[in-house]
């Protein structure tokens, strides 16, 4: 082996040291510029100059701040230690020992964007706890409702604020890059634009009315959104006769905008001489008293009339609505002085969560879905409240609020999970990982791969796709998954099936086979992984190439994946094998995918069985562990 | 086998379902420990036997959470469980409730061969005196028996099946028989003024139109009607599966007087369009049952001196939160979502020694 190249460059507190004489005392070769194999510099891989850092891209180099080790005192005092940093570091860069693993403090301040209920209760919680806190309200007021809250439930919980929150009043976030523990966020504020950094985020935008579109051709003097028209009394003009309220006529609405809708025409059918009309294609009643509710109305005198396929027509100079009824079968007209639209709660989706680097994307946080995690998103630390997110003023957005206050907590404070170890000695920069991980760990910062504290869920699926094997999660490594693999394979009884499967869906799965002391084939190989984004086509293929007849690999259901994509790069790898194997002629037949959930271990022990159908030979039925 | 006969917790939780066991984790991860009890002998509730509803994309039915509440709950050592624990009287002490729990008898008939979930079976030997400093009631809801409604059939008519006996056999691994004509009849046992049932399942279109879609998964030659009142919504996520199913399945506004027994299967008599009789034959018939209130409700009610919750359902009282289905209809995710409220409302309650106001988190 050659000797490591000592790469000496002249920095403040070595005055006096010879590069020659310390090379010599070391035991290594002074670099000349040429190729090297292994190196020590003596100054910290910041302040290395860009052509020497890419001379030794992929090389086993040890960074010193010799300068910092030697100190002051005595040339030849200052000589000697100099020449034992050296040898030391000489010492560890023949060994290839690697550069270790960043360990970072998770940032602490949170960061809370919006106005109303959900921003002062997450604001509250997450000062009780500790936390220092910035409130960036998009006006000068803390006490300003959301809409649709109840002010003086506002003012309440304004008034009752802990200290330890800072106000930056008349703020807006404009951007948002990185993750639990290592946010960047770029405010707008009076002053300007400002970049700061926090450990978690928490947006919760007041939200507006959005309002159900006129029926076409329809007199703009008529029609008045529903909410406008409840804010002033209810009462009707002199000479009205005919009021229609329009609600999920031209697209859907949700059971609280029906509840409202029917609260009106209730209202609205008790003034004397006043007949109400409700429009609609179907009665959302599913919300507590909405059945009751519509059964008040209907009985009150409102006409309920449901809409048939097809929009509503507008004739009589845009002052009669005709529509096909779907329960008298026929076409029904009315003239109406009034046409009340129904509203919903919303708020403009902010243009930053559109952009793809910050995952997720909008589908994967509809209400529905995101609801099973309080207020949580796919990216752990920043949370999502409120109208953005479809919750209902009041009560419920104190709890989310309270809950995404508790989670950032346990968040910040946890580091349970250990950190992927970046071997920046083979990184080449090449940014692969900071593209592909949905968690948006990796950082790129002062030409470092710098994992975010407090975000890694150890999927694996940068050590998936890391071209240079620069990255390893704790005890995913390919080399370990490799070596356990072949040990595995060289006990297990033939014909071997390799099953990669996910912790999330598949685990519980064959825990649930185990416990039901159900046999399964004995030479099936569980490989257990965090995620079924851990598996490329590298691994699949080395699997087979190892010994084993075939591979299953299994993952959550498209859409449940902790990891966002990991399923679907899972998927994707072992379609990839299947077709290189089928151009090799040796049959694709050996690889197979599996989509399922934790509760479906049938499917898991179905799938195995026709696995070892398609391999050819039964295996033989051994007991599960 | 528990030799305790008297035992102080902070809070004690009645129920073991979705809902029981959410609050138990909540309560868990703010570091109060809490003593879980069901009268049943294993935890998971009702919605254990659930089925998964995905074809590839995941239809958020949130039935795959029980496993992976219990498996949570089974892992943390502050979280202390009873099973077929009944609790008998409760009374007020302090700000909290000293509660009798008695055993109850070990079932007849065997768990599932395939249990789905971890089993977390810990049966009360003796007679128990729990000292809590807040209940929690996450007793869960009855599933609305379609007997009742004696002319849709149920239990009288081959072919005539509940959504939950459909769900225990997608779970275990397929459709029933060869079916191959299949109709859904929602609100049975909702929005229902003969029955008394002022109220809206909520649930209901989401599961029974996931089944639906499943079934013509797992069968695609297939054939699903799906007779409704209206079909609720669930957000926009649903709205686009909605858009879908519209088009895969047959949709019939209409709510069927009568399911009678036919040549080959049932026959499902309704009104057609325009309000004209119609009958059609099916190979299987699913009724889609309403949640109905805990039928221990008024004994809770009683001992905890509680006024009825709304349409029969539970409401809080002092030192008593309610969690889940017990509270009204609603989803698994709402459930999680209802008992992490409660936990943190019973957190608060124990901090202050005063009840949370209802719906609100107090503010201390």
């Amino acid at each position: 082996m050659p000797r490591p190249a000592l790469c000496w460059l002249q920095a403040p507190g070595l005055e006096g040291l010879d590069p020659q004489e310390l090379a010599r005392a070391a035991g290594l070769e002074l670099d000349r510029g040429g190729v090297l194999e292994a190196a020590v510099v003596n100054i910290p891989e910041a302040q290395a100059p860009a052509d020497l850092r890419l001379r030794l891209l992929g090389r086993p180099v040890q960074w010193l701040d010799l300068a910092a080790e030697v100190g002051g005192g005595q040339p030849q005092h200052r000589l000697a230690r100099a020449a034992a940093s050296l040898a030391r570091a000489a010492g560890r860069a023949s060994l290839g020992t690697l550069a270790p693993v960043y360990t970072p403090q998770a940032n602490q301040r949170v960061l809370v964007a919006g106005q109303g209920l959900g921003a002062l209760e997450a604001a509250r919680q997450a000062a009780l706890l500790g936390h220092p806190v910035l409130l960036a309200l998009p006006g000068d007021d803390p006490a300003s409702p959301a809409v649709g809250e109840d002010p003086a439930q506002v003012a309440r919980l304004a008034a009752s604020l802990p200290a330890g929150i800072e106000f930056s009043p008349a703020s807006r976030l404009d951007n948002l890059t990185g993750a639990g523990g290592s946010f960047q966020a770029w405010l707008d504020t009076p002053q300007g634009q400002s970049r700061q950094r926090f450990g978690a985020v928490l947006l919760t935008p007041a939200g507006g009315w959005e309002t159900e579109p006129s029926p076409p051709g329809l007199d703009p003097s008529l029609a008045r959104p529903l909410m406008d028209w409840e804010s002033q009394p209810l009462s009707s003009q002199p000479g009205w006769r005919q009021v229609a309220i329009l609600v999920g006529v031209s697209r859907p609405a949700s059971a609280q905008a029906f509840g409202r809708a029917l609260k009106a025409a209730l209202a609205l059918q008790g003034q004397p001489r006043l007949q109400v009309t409700l429009l609609f294609r179907e009665a959302l009643v599913a919300v507590e008293q909405g059945e009751r509710l519509y059964r008040q109305a209907r009985s009150a005198g409102v006409l309920m009339a449901r809409l048939a396929q097809g929009d509503p027509r507008v004739a009589g100079e845009g002052r009669t609505l005709i529509w096909q009824d779907q329960v008298l079968g026929e076409e029904l007209e009315l003239t109406p002085d009034l046409v009340l639209l129904s509203q919903e709660i919303s708020a403009p989706w902010p243009t930053f969560l559109q952009n793809e680097v910050l995952w997720p994307p909008r589908q994967r946080l509809l209400p529905e879905h995101a609801r099973l995690d309080g207020g949580r998103t796919a990216r752990s630390g920043f949370y999502i409240l409120g109208a953005l997110r479809g919750t209902a003023p009041g009560g419920e957005r104190l709890a989310e609020a309270a809950a995404a206050a508790q989670d950032l907590h346990e968040l910040l404070g946890g580091g349970a999970t250990p950190l992927p170890a970046v071997r920046n000695l083979i990184c080449a920069r090449c940014l692969t990982c900071v593209r592909v991980c949905p968690h948006g760990v990796p950082e790129h910062q002062d030409d470092h791969i710098q994992p975010a504290p407090a975000a890694c869920l150890a999927c694996g699926i940068c050590a998936a796709e890391c071209p240079a094997e620069a990255i390893a999660p704790p005890g995913w490594s390919t080399a370990e998954l490799l070596e356990g693999l072949k040990q595995g394979l060289a006990r297990a009884p033939k014909p071997a099936l390799v099953l990669f499967a996910c912790g999330q869906s598949v685990m519980p799965a064959l825990a649930s086979l185990s416990r039901a002391g159900r046999p399964w084939p004995a030479g099936l190989l569980v490989q257990p992984l965090n995620c079924a984004g851990r598996v490329g086509l590298e691994l699949i293929l080395r699997a087979l190439s190892l010994g084993a007849e075939g591979v299953l690999v299994a993952g959550c259901h498209d859409g449940m994946c902790r990891s966002l994509t990991g399923n679907l790069r899972a998927r994707l790898a072992t379609g990839q094998a299947a077709s290189t194997l089928d151009e090799l002629g040796l049959g694709a037949d050996a690889v197979g995918f599996l989509h399922m959930a934790s509760n479906q271990p049938q499917t898991l022990a179905r799938t195995i069985e026709d696995m070892y159908g398609r391999l050819g030979r039964p295996g033989q039925a051994g007991q599960g562990e | 086998m528990c030799p305790l006969s008297a035992q102080n917790t902070p809070v004690l939780i009645i129920g073991g379902g979705v809902a029981g066991l959410t609050a138990a984790l909540e309560l868990d991860r703010r570091g109060l420990p809490s003593l879980l009890v069901d009268k049943g002998p294993r935890l998971g509730g009702q919605a254990r036997g659930f089925c998964c509803k995905a074809l590839v994309s995941c239809a958020r039915c949130g039935a795959c959470r029980v496993g992976d509440l219990l498996e949570q709950v089974a892992r943390r050592p502050g979280i202390q469980v009873l099973t077929q624990a009944l609790p008998v009287a409760a009374q007020r002490q302090g700000p909290g409730w000293e509660v009798t729990l008695i055993p109850q008898p070990a079932p007849e008939g065997s768990a599932p061969a395939l249990a789905p979930a971890l089993a977390m079976e810990r049966p009360l030997a003796q007679r128990l005196v729990v000292q809590a400093g807040a209940v929690i009631l996450a007793v869960g809801h009855q599933v609305f028996d379609p007997a009742r409604k004696s002319r849709l059939g149920h239990g009288r008519v081959p072919g005539v099946i509940s959504a939950g006996q459909l769900e225990q056999a997608l779970a275990q691994g397929g459709l029933p028989g060869q079916a191959r004509r299949i109709a859904f009849i929602q609100c049975v046992g909702s929005r229902d003024q003969v029955l008394g049932r002022l109220y809206c399942s909520r649930v209901c279109c989401g599961f029974a139109l996931r089944l639906a879609r499943l079934a013509r998964h797992l069968a695609p030659e297939s054939a699903v009607t799906f007779f409704h009142m209206d079909v609720q919504d669930y957000g926009q996520a649903w709205r686009a599966e909605l858009a879908e199913m519209r088009a895969d399945l047959r949709f019939i506004r209409a709510i069927p007087g009568q399911v009678r027994r036919g040549q080959e299967g049932p026959v499902v008599a309704y009104a057609g369009e325009g309000g004209q009789p119609q009958e059609e034959e099916f190979d299987l018939v699913v009724l889609a049952t309403g949640l109905e209130p805990p039928t221990a409700a008024p004994a809770f009610n009683e001992m905890f001196g509680l006024q009825p919750g709304p349409e029969g359902f539970l409401a809080p009282g002092a030192g008593v939160l309610v969690a889940g289905t017990a509270a009204g209809p609603r989803s698994i995710a709402e459930s999680i979502e209802h008992a992490a409220l409660a936990a943190a409302q019973a957190g608060l309650h124990l901090a202050a020694g005063q009840p949370a106001p209802r719906g609100e988190v107090a503010h201390a």
